[in-house]
């Protein structure tokens, strides 16, 4: 093909993405751009072009180990949805921006922490970036020459290629100087070649099975034939599992903590229920990705026996060998993608890191504390533009002058391996308190100087053919020292095996350190707020312990160098409305301080804002002690609050209800008054008939003052109850006589023949009370016609048992429990309000627990309801009875 | 999502992790075919898309 066509395809190409991406920002509320799939696709940049490419190439020359690279992350996505959610809250309520951010703020804004953690990201990525490009150079030469030398001439298109990748990343990656705002530009366009790069692998992969051979089965057996086929296929015994073990650990830190995984996934992730999605669909992808992945290579070595094929090149020589070039196109656009969302998000996170992280907090804090929030936002955005270029193209000077004999896979695992350095640091920070900064840069620099002895000095020795005994016999000629076989374990292979010396010299200091040496209260208390984070996120800035002296306008001015005065009113308006404090305090607290810090963390980094911040304040030392004390302290607060506003809310509701309860008869009393008043010449009987009205509210009126009197007298356990020994029957009795008059007007038949006697201990007054108002309630609702009510007792060991039984309609079942509440008055009562002042059966329960006892209500058959409360027998005489709420 | 839910979740990653490494995987680690393939792979792909399933079947019914 030639490369006249190739290039104009590819520019046709790269400006459909710049237009989705420039479609995405213009309609970003678009449900086409927020939604779960473009989330769980954006993941997938995982698969970069060495998926497409080094895969195949992979399983071609040494078989399954390919699918350790995607059997990690298929393991640890069910977990990683809810470690996620949680790394995703610290970052949203610290305002992080990138993995170096994160890892500097829960070490107690480490500066130096930070500047390591993106040195060790960028020494990781850049090379990784320089074999994207790699890929996309030599694909461009085997699509364009039909030959596969890709090291023959020197091919600028890569180069330029390069160049408008950087454009976009900056375009469309430095728009905000906040680094949390959402790129979602770049994350639709990199979701878009997802889908993309998957498609054209799928029809290559069934191109090949299908076309080229007879299915699955037929490739299998061809190529079963082929020489060390079968010790391909295989794990080669317990080493080769240890080795499988390893990397699928590696791949699974991998999928955490690449810095452009933890972009898209943390940094531009817009709601947390995305996650959902994103445990399924992720390793479908990745699923569907991988199942062609065996056939291609199988197939190409096939076809390709002897012949010396490069088989990182399999996809893309299959279909160009059977003059199929419009597929081979197609391919080449999907490793194209496939590359190209790669560079991109991992320049766009690196750079983040770099500016916020280590140019920013180590050069341009003396410039941006004396400039205008113009200028210091303008070049911010510079830096952050500048690093994208320079990282890109320094990756291509690397890819140039390193990279070119080397396959896809083994410098993308060397990238793995230098990552995973960052996984002590960041786990044992995120589930770990005692874990310190100390350690973590100990551990972070031991850990890499580990794997550049094992891993990295011995690959440039070996890709740049220097003459050196150095991997052979080791340094100084110690065996033991063999950077390829360290301590002769004679285990592992060398990316295992550099993966497990590395990491076990990282933990080990990490752990002896961090146990060692107490670090910083601030280190401790960002600790504390990241490892509890479910109890720290409640209460924002009150989660940071501060003591000092600090005064608003001070911080103001700070803030506006950055944000601008309108974007820095606006947000000091809000936090003095959220915490209701009075604009024109002078002196600053905590939460200000805090609060601030978070703003600026955004735009240049928390470390870089910590500096800023307590360059204007005066902080005292405060002991670990202390922080640990008044956060707890915060804590407990909160929850008192939460208990108090909740007692509260009750008491209000209560206050409405008795205002309403009175209202109705004053008014009525007042009504009436105003007639008999105003009217002088009303007639005898009216007058009477209104005055008795009058007096009957009133009564109303002064029984419900007196029932609640009653009640609180009671819940507030301010009347002791006079406890004496006392006949049950005959209390029982006292209370059918109370009522009898009443029964006999409804003619209804009070029967007390099933009540045996029994002395118990307990308030006479008080239990007369309650069996007169179960007595009336029952009067209330029995049968209008055949009316017949019935107490009984029950007595066992323990307690008695009192219960009057009606023959009414019954309760209905959703009222048995709510009837006993205050002012609870049944549904279907007549229209006519009732006597009662719906506060009986709430005294009722209140003088039953008083005396520990228990009352419930509950339907008998066939028609009625049932009452019943019980006294314990157990009540000492002048017991003090407490208040059972 | 309620804690006991979320550690459905953990336990099928531990699950996981032992069904995709030694010593269980060695149980697969043969060079016969099965339905055509070798049945590593068969092994393989069966659990991955089996873990695609449970995970699809927590999240639907718990998550909240």
């Amino acid at each position: 093909m030639s490369s006249f066509l190739v290039i104009s395809i590819i520019v046709v190409y790269l400006a459909f993405i710049f237009y989705v991406a420039y479609w995405a920002e213009k309609n970003s509320k678009s449900k086409w751009v927020n939604n779960p799939y473009i989330y769980a696709l954006s993941l997938a940049v995982y698969c970069t072009a060495w998926t497409y490419y080094g895969s195949v190439g992979l399983a071609a020359t040494s078989g399954l180990k390919f699918l350790t690279i995607y059997i990690g992350p298929i393991i640890i996505i069910p977990s990683w949805i809810i470690l996620m959610k949680k790394i995703i809250r610290i970052t949203k309520g610290n305002k992080i921006s990138s993995l170096a951010d994160f890892i500097s703020l829960r070490y107690g804004n480490d500066r130096f922490l930070g500047a390591l953690v993106t040195i060790v990201c960028v020494l990781a990525i850049v090379p990784y970036i320089s074999l994207q490009l790699k890929a996309i150079s030599e694909t461009f030469n085997v699509i364009t020459n039909h030959t596969i030398s890709g090291n023959s001439i020197i091919n600028d298109t890569t180069f330029y290629i390069a160049i408008l990748l950087a454009i976009f990343a900056a375009f469309f990656g430095t728009k905000y100087t906040d680094a949390t705002e959402h790129h979602k530009g770049i994350i639709t366009a990199v979701a878009v070649e997802s889908i993309i790069k998957l498609v054209f692998f799928l029809a290559i992969g069934v191109y090949v099975t299908f076309y080229l051979f007879n299915g699955p089965s037929d490739i299998y057996e061809q190529a079963s034939l082929l020489p060390n086929f079968n010790s391909q296929q295989t794990i080669n015994g317990l080493g080769g599992g240890f080795n499988w073990f390893f990397l699928s650990l590696l791949s699974m830190v991998a999928i955490m903590l690449l810095p452009r995984q933890f972009q898209v996934a943390v940094v531009e992730n817009k709601r947390e229920r995305y996650l959902k999605k994103v445990a399924w669909f992720f390793p479908l992808y990745l699923l569907l990705f991988n199942v062609f992945v065996i056939f291609i290579a199988w197939g190409g070595n096939i076809i390709f026996q002897n012949q010396g094929v490069d088989a990182d090149l399999f996809t893309l020589m299959l279909p160009l060998k059977n003059n199929n070039e419009f597929l081979a196109l197609l391919v080449f656009l999907g490793g194209f993608s496939a590359a190209i969302s790669m560079v991109v998000l991992s320049s766009l996170a690196l750079s983040t890191m770099l500016s916020n992280n280590l140019i920013i907090p180590y050069g341009f804090l003396s410039k941006y504390s004396r400039g205008e929030s113009k200028e210091n936002t303008e070049s911010i955005k510079n830096i952050r533009r500048i690093s994208i270029f320079s990282l890109i193209i320094v990756a291509y000077f690397f890819y140039k002058n390193f990279t070119l004999d080397r396959s896809l896979v083994s410098i993308g695992l060397i990238s793995f391996v230098v990552i995973a350095q960052l996984a002590p640091a960041f786990f044992g920070g995120l589930f770990w308190r005692r874990g310190s900064s100390k350690g973590a840069k100990y551990g972070i620099i031991i850990g890499f100087l580990v794997t550049a002895y094992t891993l990295i000095l011995p690959f440039i020795i070996d890709s740049q053919v220097i003459e050196s005994s150095f991997v052979n016999e080791g340094l100084f000629g110690v065996e033991l020292l063999k950077p390829y076989d360290l301590f002769e374990l004679n285990l592992f292979e060398p990316v295992p095996q550099a993966f497990f010396w590395s990491l076990f010299f990282n933990i080990t200091v990490y752990v002896i350190v961090s146990v060692n040496i107490i670090g910083s209260y601030r280190e401790r208390n960002f600790a504390e707020m990241f490892v509890d984070n479910s109890k720290y996120a409640s209460l924002h800035e009150d989660a940071y312990v501060w003591k000092g002296e600090a005064y608003v306008k001070d911080i103001r001015k700070v803030l506006i160098r950055f944000l601008g005065t309108r974007r820095t009113e606006r947000a000091l308006n809000l936090f003095f409305m959220k915490y209701k404090m009075d604009v024109n305090n002078q002196l600053a607290d905590a939460r200000l301080v805090n609060f601030s810090e978070k703003l600026l963390t955004g735009s240049i980094g928390s470390a870089s804002a910590r500096i800023l911040i307590s360059s204007v304040v005066k902080e005292e030392e405060i002991s670990l002690k202390e922080v640990l004390s008044i956060l707890d302290e915060t804590q407990k607060t909160k929850e008192t609050n939460k208990e108090l506003q909740e007692r509260d809310k009750q008491k209000d509701d209560f206050l409405d209800t008795v205002a309403h309860e009175l209202k109705t008869p004053i008014t009525s009393i007042r009504a009436l008054s105003e007639i008999l008043l105003d009217n002088e010449d009303v007639d005898y009987e009216t007058k009477n008939k209104f005055l008795s009205s009058i007096l009957n509210e009133s009564e109303r009126v002064s029984r419900l003052i007196n029932n609640i009197l009653d009640l609180e007298k009671l819940a507030s356990g301010k009347e002791k109850l006079d406890l004496n020994k006392n006949s049950i029957k005959s209390t029982i009795h006292k209370s059918v006589e109370a009522v009898t008059q009443l029964a006999i007007n409804k003619k209804i038949e009070i029967s007390e023949t099933e009540v045996t006697d029994a002395n118990v201990i307990f308030d006479e007054d008080r239990i007369q009370q309650v069996i007169i108002n179960l007595l009336s309630n029952a009067i209330k609702f029995s049968d209008k016609e055949k009316g017949k009510i019935a107490v009984r007792t029950k007595i066992n060991e323990h307690r008695i048992e009192v219960s009057v039984e009606d023959n009414g309609k019954g309760i209905h079942s959703d009222e048995l429990i709510s009837i006993f509440d205050k002012f609870y008055q049944v549904k279907n009562q007549t229209v006519l309000k009732p006597v009662g002042s719906g506060l009986g059966l709430a005294i009722s329960r209140q003088i039953i627990q008083s005396h520990k006892g228990l009352i419930w209500a509950d339907n008998v058959k066939p028609i009625g309801a049932r009452l019943t409360f019980t006294i314990p027998l157990n009540i000492k005489k002048h017991e003090k009875v407490i208040d059972s709420r | 999502m309620k804690k006991r839910h979320q550690q459905k979740l953990i336990i099928l990653s531990v699950i996981l992790l032992f069904l995709f490494n030694i010593p269980l995987i060695l149980l697969f680690n043969k060079g016969v075919a099965f339905m055509g393939l070798p049945i590593l792979y068969i092994y393989i792909f069966f659990i991955w898309i089996a873990s695609i399933i449970v995970s699809y079947l927590i999240l639907k019914k718990y998550y909240e």
